[in-house]
């Protein structure tokens, strides 16, 4: 049997968190085929062809997919389900969003947020808020898995020589009733927090939005993401995008900034990966410490701006 | 700082179990009342408890109350959690219905006020304080103040103090010096109280102080007290505040604990008199405030418990967190695994569990007198001064246990513990101290009655042992023959105390706490072999019944080890407590007052 | 705003209480729920408190709220009763039913209640599976708003702000629609006293899996239980230039020189 991974892109490139899916998905030992849906992604899909360990590129083009919703990709995909005994997605807003409705479509549950693969059927995967991590088996004719991609890595090997087969899909396109309104980005020329070795993360102390410069500044000197903890997204201070812990993003990067953030336990679920963590804070009780490698018991406004100078 | 989670499982268990709720309001008709509004409102409450009560309670602490400008601040964020309190309803909830309140039993009231106390106490005494004055003027005050006052007194929108006790009159009312002067259809108040708690504070439009004080042709002492009403704002025509009366606070204490709950010293009549009303008929204040004690004295005991639930929640997450040394293969051990540590913790559970058996079958009592049980009537006098004095006693040892726990954590005030342990240490002393409480337990509700109450108890105690008896379970049959040999010691000690305790009431008051005490472990390791009891019963139902999981049987196994440690534990202190009692501590005034 | 009339099923979970640490049993079975406060999922009661605040605003004047598992459940239901809901619906069951399942008995009760919006909480903090909305808008081949951080209602057609990486989303989808709501939908209310009398007297009715025709799924089989990873405590430093020092010589990235830019 095979594996299917569904592709998340920017119409020019696959998003890191893809390319992780498919460091989890070689752990299953079964050829890949890659599905990339969208609009005028040809370039992007002989791109995609040269990475090593993708077996075919499915493509399917339409301009109604520049902006793809669950509803018409879900359909479609498990039409293909015979062809796969596994389809794996990153767990990102995306992945979340589309991987059940494909599932009930097929008639299975799906697997959320895989951290490990022991086999082909027996996964980890963190429960309660990370508290605890569950061992299943699934036995879905069709397995259906979202892959938690701060838990695996993206394969090492350089671009193949052999292309893979690119396949265009030709299937009617389903009728949607979603209609697209707007979409609000947050702009940023920093890395993604998903994928970025460095993040620097401001909490409640950090005080304001305004005050947060004092986090970007040093983010900028370190080429890191900017995170935070979920009391500065509440308070207003930062985009809720940014937020780091059990309900926004999960990751693991190398080092991990932990800014005036005390260390709620929805927090450290978020980012207790990392491989280096350090925690700056003024209170030496604070829970942060306890599971950071280094700390710093400082003022931050006095402390990060420092850093940022002596870098 | 600690979460706070309400004991949910346990009130509902004792609810149903021990108080049978759901037999209570099919024979007083309460149409609304049931176990399954119980869940429900001791959920909700709970969330409140531990959303927003709760997290203010080291903050209030830390940050206490102050006096500026002639008025008192409250910490930050009890406002608007006061605020939240009202808007919820939850002020109304034993509030008579004609003036708004939910006529939910004092039951329920009760296990909800221990939410409230366990959550933040500091806060939780306001609105306890406003309940006394509710039944106060519910009870005695005339159809015209009724009305002025009680809708909002119960709605929340006002709150209420009592002014009892002068710098010369503390526990002995019969001293008091406040003066009333009649004037038109009021009186002009003149006088100081002190130690009035929440006297002051900016979290409602209006305050209204119960103020004893004396008539100018009185007779002297207990018989010559009036009480009276005197509003922070003198109200309009209409009912609304307007102008400030001649009442306010001149200074706030210092104390060890409750930091966020003002301690005022109330001055009325530095000007013209502050303008009160005359509760009931003249020099009838004391009487009046005999009526309310009950309650009020019920309300303090169960702070005891209160405050021991928190410490409680708080030492065992210590226990299940703090690693000490490690096992021969590396892994780190959570204190929790050492036996004294478990030993402490078992102390705290199972002390909890029969003060909660003990104070909602007390509190249960009340409501049954209410509907015009005399049997109740008589098992309250005799259980209010045991829930106030042991329960509060108890909760000494059990918030220092706290401590213990914590170690040096427990010592230094930033893990919180220490909190609840100086919190902890008014309960024995406002209200009628442990030893006031004894002298009623020994005189008036015992040696006064004959021990008829006490006998009433003891023959309960005995119709528990003998259903233990017949049981084959294991666990129960370590229990009984320890909950027999305390019943054989207290009858004892009753017939002690009707023979030598009557002939010489000096030696009865030696030994009046020794009395106390042991009455209140003798009744904890009662409620608490019946609720092992039941939990064997229930037990076994879960396995023929799939609808009787309304306990779960972690939690029934978990009932019947508690009590089994209690049998273990506390039931040896009715022994020690007892002897000491048999003794007559004759030797107590054996040394001249110089010689002390 | 028009008044649409709408009916809203909201459908709550009892899991154990936020506030609870949670700890693995000694056997590796599962979690220990034995003697811990159980209470209304967070996401469930933010669904509750939006299809509440619909019916406020004269949208919704049917708010049917269901939770699926054994007896005590209806305790969560009597709170979401208590916080506005008009009605209840305990399904029976007894042991932990998938997403799947969930989405399967709530298809079945659309096909009797005809419901113009569904509101879930996007997860539960038991599972944190992020499943049931999405499977639910799939078998009802209705569309679905996940993560929503703003729902308007208008003309028979939901416009919803959804919370997805990177900022924002606002789509707008015809009538009946599933949502799933996120943390920063509304700051849900506690229940006021005088509400939890009332809710009394509102129906709550019980069904079982056998009334609705259902069979549980078993192809996901929990296999045991364990403890993360424990992270130890590390190194407290002393000032901020040892820690650079420190992260050079030991963090495995590049830390950039005074003057570099990264």
């Amino acid at each position: 049997m095979k594996t299917l991974i569904i592709a998340e892109h920017n119409q020019h490139a696959l998003k890191a968190a893809t390319l992780v899916t498919l460091g989890a998905a070689q752990q299953l030992g079964q050829p890949i085929d890659l599905l990339i849906a969208g609009h005028e992604i040809s370039e992007l899909s002989q791109d995609a062809a040269t990475i090593a360990g993708i077996d075919r590129v499915l493509t399917w083009d339409h301009a109604m997919l520049a902006i793809p919703f669950s509803e018409t990709l879900a359909p479609v995909i498990a039409n293909l389900r015979s062809q796969y005994s596994h389809i794996l997605l990153a767990s990102s807003s995306f992945g979340k969003d589309l991987a059940p409705r494909i599932a009930a479509l097929c008639g299975v549950n799906a697997l959320s947020d895989v951290i490990e693969i022991i086999s082909p059927n027996q996964y980890k995967r963190p429960i309660y808020a990370g508290n605890a991590i569950a061992t299943v088996k699934n036995s879905a004719s069709c397995q259906i898995l979202t892959i938690r991609t701060s838990a695996f890595s993206a394969p090492t090997h350089e671009p193949t020589a052999s292309l893979a087969q690119v396949h265009a899909l030709s299937v009617e396109l389903p009728h949607s009733p979603v209609r697209f309104v707007k979409q609000t980005l947050s702009e940023s020329s920093r890395p993604e927090l998903n994928s970025a070795e460095i993040i620097v993360s401001g909490g409640r102390a950090v005080g304001s939005e305004a005050n947060f410069s004092v986090i970007y500044d040093l983010a900028d000197k370190l080429g890191a993401a900017v995170g935070a903890s979920r009391a500065a997204v509440d308070a207003g201070y930062i985009a809720n995008d940014l937020q780091v812990g059990q309900t926004g993003q999960v990751v693991a990067p190398s080092l991990y900034l932990a800014v005036g953030i005390s260390g709620a336990i929805q927090h450290l679920a978020g980012m207790k990966d990392s491989k280096v963590i350090v925690a700056i804070n003024n209170d030496p009780e604070a829970p942060i410490f306890s599971v950071a490698d280094y700390g710093l018991v400082a003022d931050l406004f006095d402390a990060i701006p420092a850093m940022t100078a002596r870098l | 700082m600690s979460v706070y989670i309400a004991p949910q499982q346990d009130t509902i268990f004792v609810l149903d179990q021990l108080v049978e709720l759901d037999k209570l309001a099919a024979q007083y008709a309460l149409d609304d009342v049931s176990l399954e509004l119980a869940e429900v409102i001791v959920q909700e409450a709970g969330k409140l408890a531990t959303d927003v009560l709760s997290p203010l309670n080291t903050a209030g602490d830390k940050h206490g109350t102050a006096l500026v400008d002639k008025q008192v601040q409250q910490s930050p964020g009890y406002k608007e959690a006061y605020q939240q309190y009202v808007d919820n309803g939850w002020a109304t909830l034993t509030g008579p219905t004609e003036f708004g309140g939910q006529g939910l039993p004092n039951v329920l009231g009760t296990a909800i006020n221990e939410l409230w106390h366990s959550a933040n106490m500091a806060f939780a005494l306001c609105p306890m304080l406003s309940q006394g004055a509710v039944e106060a003027l519910t009870a005695h005050g005339s159809p015209e103040l009724q009305e002025l006052y009680l809708h909002k007194l119960i709605s929340g929108e006002w709150t209420g103090t009592m002014n009892l006790t002068e710098p010369n009159a503390g526990s002995d009312l019969a001293a008091i010096a406040c003066k009333a002067k009649p004037e038109g259809d009021h009186y002009r108040i003149r006088g100081q109280k002190i130690y009035i708690t929440w006297g002051d504070h900016q979290m409602t439009s209006n305050i209204v102080h119960l103020v004893l004080a004396r008539l100018p042709d009185a007779p002297a002492g207990v018989k010559g007290i009036s009480l009276f009403v005197v509003p922070k704002y003198l109200l309009s025509d209409e009912g609304e505040p307007t102008e400030l009366n001649d009442a306010r606070c001149i200074s706030l204490e210092h104390k060890l604990g409750i930091h966020a709950s003002p301690t005022c010293t109330m001055s009325f009549g530095d000007n013209d008199g502050a303008i009160g009303y005359l509760i009931g008929e003249p020099n009838k204040g004391l009487s009046y405030m005999f009526t309310m004690m009950n309650h009020a004295r019920q309300s303090v005991g169960l702070q005891g418990l209160s405050i021991s639930e928190r410490a409680y929640q708080q030492a065992r997450q210590f226990a299940k967190d703090r690693t000490q040394g490690t096992t021969k293969d590396g892994q780190k051990i959570a204190i929790i695994d050492y036996p004294d540590v478990r030993r402490m913790l078992m102390a705290m559970k199972s002390g909890c569990e029969a003060m909660r058996a003990l104070s909602l079958c007390a509190a249960a009592d009340i409501d049954k007198h209410h509907h015009g049980d005399l049997d109740a009537k008589a098992r309250v006098e005799f259980y209010t001064p045991i829930v106030k004095g042991w329960m509060t006693e108890l909760s000494q040892e059990l918030t220092s246990l706290n401590i213990q726990i914590h170690g040096g954590m427990g010592f230094v005030e930033e893990t919180g513990a220490a909190q609840h342990f100086r919190d902890a240490r008014i309960l024995t002393i406002y209200e009628g101290t442990t030893g006031i409480q004894a002298l009623d337990l020994v005189g008036r509700k015992t040696l006064n009655d004959d021990a008829n109450a006490l006998k009433q108890l003891l023959n309960e105690v005995s119709n528990t042992v003998s259903q233990l008896s017949t049981s084959t379970d294991t666990t129960l049959n370590q229990i009984t023959p320890r909950l027999n040999r305390a019943l054989q010691k207290a009858t004892a000690v009753k017939d002690w105390l009707l023979a030598q305790g009557k002939a010489d009431r000096q030696m009865a008051a030696n030994v009046s706490v020794d009395y106390l005490m042991m009455m209140g472990y003798l009744c904890g390791g009662w409620l608490m072999a019946k609720s092992a009891l039941r939990a064997v019963e229930l037990s076994g139902q879960n396995n023929l019944n799939n609808e009787a999981n309304t306990y779960s049987e972690d939690f029934l196994t978990a009932k019947q080890g508690t009590s089994h440690f209690y049998a273990e534990y506390y039931l040896p202190r009715v022994h020690q407590h007892a002897d000491t009692v048999l003794s007559g501590l004759s030797s107590t005034f054996s040394l001249d007052t110089d010689q002390l | 705003m028009n008044t649409n009339h709408l009916k809203a099923i909201v459908a709550i979970k009892r899991v154990i209480d936020y506030n609870v640490k949670v700890r693995v049993k000694a056997d590796l079975s599962d979690v220990d729920l034995s003697n811990t406060k159980m209470s209304m999922n967070p996401f469930c009661e933010i669904a509750v408190e939006e299809a509440v605040r619909l019916k406020e605003a004269g949208i919704v004047d049917d708010i049917l709220v269901v939770s699926i598992g054994p007896k005590n459940c209806q305790e969560q239901i009597r709170s979401a009763l208590a916080l506005g809901a008009d009605r209840g619906l305990q399904v029976e069951c007894d042991v932990s039913a998938s997403p799947l399942d969930v989405a399967r008995i709530l298809q079945k009760i659309q096909q009797e209640e005809g419901a113009d919006i569904f509101l879930l909480g996007k997860q539960s903090i038991d599972t944190d599976n992020n499943q049931t909305g999405q499977m639910l808008a799939a078998l009802l081949d209705c569309p679905q708003a996940t993560c929503a951080s703003r729902i308007q209602i208008e003309q028979n057609k939901a416009i919803v702000t959804r919370e997805v990486d990177g900022g924002l989303l606002t789509v707008e989808m015809p009538l009946p629609v599933v949502i799933t709501t996120d943390l920063r939908l509304n700051e849900p209310r506690f229940a006021a006293l005088p509400k939890i009398m009332q809710a009394k007297r509102k129906p709550l009715a019980v069904k079982t899996l056998a009334d609705l025709d259902i069979k549980l799924t078993t192809d996901i089989e929990l296999i045991s239980v364990s403890s993360p990873a424990h992270r130890q405590a590390g190194i407290m430093l002393n000032s901020v230039d040892e820690l650079i020092s420190t992260l050079r010589s030991d963090a495995q990235v590049q830390i950039p020189k005074h003057g570099e830019e990264a």
